[in-house]
């Protein structure tokens, strides 16, 4: 690395070549304010909050379009910057609607931060201000199907329409009109239609660009932890952070509030797809199994306890597997953590059935411009490669069509009297499995036994059903179509009964007489460390997985190129009353439940 | 008061034909000085006359034009672009407009000098949205320049090929800013663009590229001519060549003159432009375009050059004077200018763009009737936040007329909010709600 040396207020800071001033100060903890430079966009220099003085420069400088260059001398604490920049800060204002009380960025807003530290203490604009469509909340207009628009709060700070242009590569927004008059615009007030969408509200720095499901929903106060995890949606593995709304004992309604990705240079860099953003609501949703199901004899599935639900397990796979070899047979989700995996393996080849299993996804073709820059892949499962790398086959891999014929053939030709399916994703993402339940009902196979997470037609055909957890409630390990091995974090705990997936099979294995010998996931990440050396698994079990913390830590450490400015937030927050959100203390790594012998 | 100079841009400017190529190749530079360029010349050797000449732009600034060409990165594999700025939309200017409309090859011969110098094939006239029949014209000459050899491939035989194209923006003042123009011929909104980098180095389609004002490049063929020691020697040292002067406002023969630049705006507004109408006395002068600082009448008597109105607080600009006579209430011209400033302030940058508009209401309240005399220090203070903080020169050429008329004028200001009326003989001014441009 070539490097610069200068002096920012006096500061010695050295950066590596081509850096600029505003890039400079913000790795020496200098606080500048910006508003249209985003690390992950083009420079514009348009905003002029970030100006500087500099040495032998006649006159104040944008920092943000200045490159660094040796023995420069910077001041972002002289008066004339000092007033320069608040001027600026009167100019953001003076047409601003400081309708902070009702706007969703309130907390989280560099409008607001920024003002209180730069900005004059008050305003000489005694005009009535500029109003685009509608005073208060009445300007929010549709803003496509995920976003709203206030453009009475913008700045034109124009994030938005690089984003588009640069990262989305469909340049739908743009501004109409100019000077004064100058308003953000999408052609014929289409609104964004992309699968980026969402980052639109995380470069938006006022509360001008919402996501329909956040507004309103949540303050950042309100969001008391925030947990680190890694996004199972696709096989991409965007790295998120989960928030977590910590409320009132009583309150109803979900924890979970939003996810917002987290700067990972080489996977998804600042940015995340909208499937991944806003397809959770399923995890808390009124789908999700809190109790195993067992069939009773008269043929209606009833609510049970672990210890029966097992039980009958046992005893349903001990009698298919008198039909020999191959009458047993597993059907695995790519949504699968490779621990879960890892354990059904043990148990396959404890069976000594150890290619009984297959490996199925869902796959979808993501309509996307062509100039994109963020591309989501076609497989909508996180774990094809950590199957693969576990010796499961998984056809032409993690780009591959999976197949299942094979296995439908059998079920059909009667030799398969029992299928196990383990599926930890939402539900359909295993793929179209209705012919399995069409045939359980139509009692070929003889036994099927669903462990998931989501009740099904599936489900609703299943001989026993087993109560797993979703991705955000459990410790795993996923590998992405790049081949990286990464821990996505446990941020919630389980509805109801429901228990970590390995666990569970643990249990199963237990009751088919088989003993595995792990009695936490450490240990089954150890055992995967051991039997993958050399190779990316080779450290595993000394992956560390994120706990919830709180949001003002995340504010400060989620996004290193952002992190100074936040140090002033969250200080003086009353505390919420009652929150329930449970922090590293809470969670017991899901532990085996003590099974009394089968019999 | 007369000047006689024998005009050299505009000698044939009233004679019918003028723009036809037949009748610039018999009267006047007719290719020749191109033909000199790329049979005798090395592109090298044309900026070194161009530099030698002192030749400055004439779009505003007063760059030296042959460093600028020099400053074109001729060692970049890229294409290289000369960009014509005919966007001439300052208030007060029109002198481009007559070049183009009754000299158009000595533009076409400017450009196709400015390509060999640079080492580019293509220049693009980049011309005023409203200049609708400018642009026909324009494109007819150009037209008869590929017939008769002097635009196209293989130009007097030398293995020299250059075009030039007219495009017609969609009429915005800061079009005229040279990155802006660039945006506007891609296909973008005129918006200027961060510099560095200069357009030398990252202009259109980020090629290395000149942006020069039309009258610049209509010197070009001069000083090729006839030498750059000859044109030299017109008018005063640094400023010189013929310039063309735009005088209007209420003078009795408002047009656009050319005379070297010893010239004196007295002259310029008592000679040339026969004085003030109706027997009126001058009360102030723009010198340079509503976007240069006004000079009172005592200031006047000195040479229209880029220098000598520099000294004197303000700027030679595109060369459109315009003079005031006693009538002209001060307040309501600068509300007048700052109603177009406002309006074509693009908008990209937060001073300019929210202070603009707080300027022009400002403004108008005082105008009204309705100010406080706090709000006359205010437009001063809003005027300081812009000027030099912006993007682009655009704020500071708003803020120009508001400032310099307080400095000038603050009387008549405080009369205003005093009086709650206007207190100036109205003998002539306009009404109503300005004029907007577009
Ligand atoms: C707001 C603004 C408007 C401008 N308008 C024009 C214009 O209409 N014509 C022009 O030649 N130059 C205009 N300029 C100056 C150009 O940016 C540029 O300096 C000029 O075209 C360079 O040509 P020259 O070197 O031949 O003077 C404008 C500049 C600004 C800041
Ligand atoms: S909507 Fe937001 S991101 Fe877009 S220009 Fe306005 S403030 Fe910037
Ligand atoms: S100064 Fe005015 S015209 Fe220039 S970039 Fe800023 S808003 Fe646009
Ligand atoms: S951050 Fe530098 S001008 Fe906007």
């Amino acid at each position: 690395m070539e490097a610069v040396s200068l002096t920012i207020d006096g500061v010695p800071v050295t950066v590596e070549k081509g850096r600029t001033v505003l890039q400079a100060a913000i790795e020496a903890g200098v606080r500048v304010p910006y508003y249209c430079y985003h690390p992950g966009l083009d420079i514009d220099g348009s905003c002029r909050v970030c100006i500087v003085k500099i040495e032998k420069m006649p006159k104040l400088q944008t920092s943000c379009s200045t490159v660094c260059s040796e023995g420069m001398v910077v001041s972002t604490t002289d008066p004339e910057v000092a007033d320069a920049r608040a001027a600026v800060f009167e100019f953001l204002l003076i047409n601003h609607p400081l309708d902070c009380p009702v706007c969703d960025k309130g907390g989280e807003c560099p409008l607001q931060d920024f003002s209180y530290s730069f900005g004059p203490d008050e305003s000489r604009m005694d005009f009535p201000r500029r109003v685009f469509d509608g005073e208060g909340v009445m300007a929010d207009v549709d803003f496509g199907p995920t976003l709203m628009l206030n453009r009475n709060r913008c700045i034109l700070c124009t994030r938005c329409i690089r984003f588009m242009r640069e990262i989305d590569g469909d340049a739908q927004i743009s501004v109409a009109d100019r000077g004064n008059g100058s308003e953000i615009a999408t052609f014929d007030e289409e609104g964004v239609h992309s699968l980026l969408s969402g980052n639109l509200m995380d470069v938006c720095p006022v509360g001008a660009i919402t996501t329909r499901d956040y507004r309103f929903k949540s303050r950042p106060w309100d969001n008391p932890a925030v947990a680190d995890t890694v996004c199972t949606m696709c096989s991409k593995g965007c790295h998120t952070s989960v928030w977590l709304k910590g409320k009132p004992e009583w309150a109803r309604g979900s924890k979970l509030v939003r996810i917002t990705p987290r700067l990972a240079p080489e996977i998804n860099g600042y940015w995340m797809c909208d499937i991944g953003r806003f397809g959770y609501h399923w995890v808390e949703g009124e789908r999700r199994l809190v109790r195993p199901i067992v069939r009773g004899a008269d043929g209606a599935q009833a609510a049970a306890g672990w210890h029966d639900a097992l039980r009958t397990v046992g005893m349903l796979l001990g009698a298919a597997r008198e039909g020999g070899s191959g009458a047993l047979r597993f059907v695995v989700s790519a949504h699968a953590a490779t621990e879960e995996m890892f354990v059904l393996k043990g148990l396959m080849e404890a069976l000594g059935e150890a290619a009984a299993a297959t490996v199925h996804w869902q796959r979808s073709e993501k309509d996307q411009p062509a100039a994109v820059k963020f591309t989501i892949p076609v497989t909508d499962a996180p774990n094809v490669n950590g199957a693969r790398d576990l010796g499961y086959a998984v056809g032409a891999g993690n780009d591959g069509v999976p197949d299942l014929s094979a296995l439908q053939q059998a079920v059909n030709a009667g030799s398969v009297k029992a299928v196990y399916v383990v599926d930890p994703g939402p539900a359909g993402s295993i793929g179209d499995l209705s012919w399995l339940a069409a045939a359980r009902t139509a009692g070929r196979p003889a036994v099927l036994i669903v462990q998931a997470v989501e009740s099904s037609p599936l489900t609703d055909a299943a001989d026993v059903v087993l109560p797993g957890s979703a991705w955000l409630e459990k410790d795993g390990l996923f590998t992405n179509d790049q081949g990286r091995v990464q821990g996505a974090s446990r941020a919630l705990a389980p509805p109801g009964d429901a228990r970590d997936d390995w666990s569970i099979l643990v249990d199963v294995a237990h009751a088919l007489g088989v003993t595995l010998g792990y009695a936490q996931a450490g240990d089954v990440r150890k055992a995967i460390a051991e039997a993958l050396p050399g190779g990316p698994y080779a450290d595993v079990d000394q992956v560390t997985f994120a706990r919830p913390v709180k949001a003002s830590h995340w504010l400060r450490t989620s996004n290193p190129s952002e992190r100074w400015k936040w140090d002033f937030m969250f200080q003086d927050l009353p505390p919420v009353k009652g929150h329930s959100v449970q922090t590293e203390q809470g969670y017991v790594d899901g532990r085996v439940l003590p099974l009394r012998p089968v019999g | 008061m007369s000047v006689s100079f024998q005009p050299l841009l505009t000698r044939f400017v009233r004679e019918p034909g003028s723009a036809t190529l037949d009748f610039y190749r018999a009267r006047d530079l007719g290719y020749e000085a191109l033909r000199k360029a790329v049979t005798t010349l090395q592109p090298g050797e044309v900026i070194e006359q161009v530099k030698a000449s002192g030749l400055r732009g004439r779009g505003g600034a007063g760059f030296p034009t042959g460093m600028k060409w020099q400053f074109v990165l001729k060692d970049s594999p890229k294409p290289k672009y000369i960009c014509c700025n005919a966007d001439e939309s300052e208030p007060g200017t029109f002198k481009d407009h007559l070049l183009m409309e009754r000299n158009p090859h000595l533009v076409i011969e400017g450009c196709a000098i400015a390509c060999y110098a640079i080492g580019a094939k293509v220049a693009y006239i980049y011309i005023r949205g409203e200049f609708y029949h400018v642009q026909r014209i324009l494109e007819r000459e150009i037209e008869a320049a590929y017939r008769a050899g002097f635009l196209g491939t293989n130009i007097f035989g030398t293995g020299f090929d250059c075009d030039v194209y007219v495009h017609r923006g969609a009429g915005a003042y800061e079009a005229g800013e040279e990155t802006a123009l660039i945006e506007s011929l891609e296909g973008k909104r005129a918006q200027p663009r961060i510099k560095p980098p200069f357009p030398a180095v990252s202009g259109l389609y980020n090629c290395p590229t000149a942006v020069n004002n039309v009258e610049t490049l209509c010197n070009v063929p001069l000083v090729i001519a006839h030498g750059p020691e000859w044109y030299a020697a017109i008018g005063p040292e640094k400023n010189s060549g013929p310039k063309l002067y735009c005088v209007s406002g209420h003078v009795n023969t408002p047009g656009v003159f050319e005379a070297p630049m010893s010239v004196t705006l007295k002259e310029l507004i008592f000679g040339c432009a026969g004085g003030m109408r109706d027997g009126r006395t001058l009360k102030a002068v723009i010198p340079g375009g509503s976007s240069t600082p006004v000079l009172l009448p005592d200031q006047i008597d000195i040479p229209a050059s880029f220098d000598a109105i520099a000294k004197a607080g303000s700027m030679l600009g595109s060369a459109a004077i315009i003079a005031l006579d006693d009538t002209t209430c001060m307040v309501w011209m600068a509300k007048n200018l700052l109603a177009f400033y406002r309006h074509e302030s693009c908008g990209k940058c937060t001073p300019c763009r929210e202070g603009a508009d707080w300027l022009y209401k400002l403004l108008a309240r005082i105008e009204a009737g309705e100010g406080r005399m706090a709000d006359i220090d205010l437009l001063l203070d809003v005027s300081r936040n812009i000027g030099g903080k912006t993007l682009c020169p655009f704020g500071d050429a708003a803020i120009a007329p508001v400032v310099s008329t307080i400095r000038h004028f603050r009387g008549e200001y405080e009369a205003h909010v005093r009086e709650g009326r206007c207190t100036v003989p109205a003998g002539w001014r306009g009404r109503g709600t300005a004029v907007m441009a577009h």
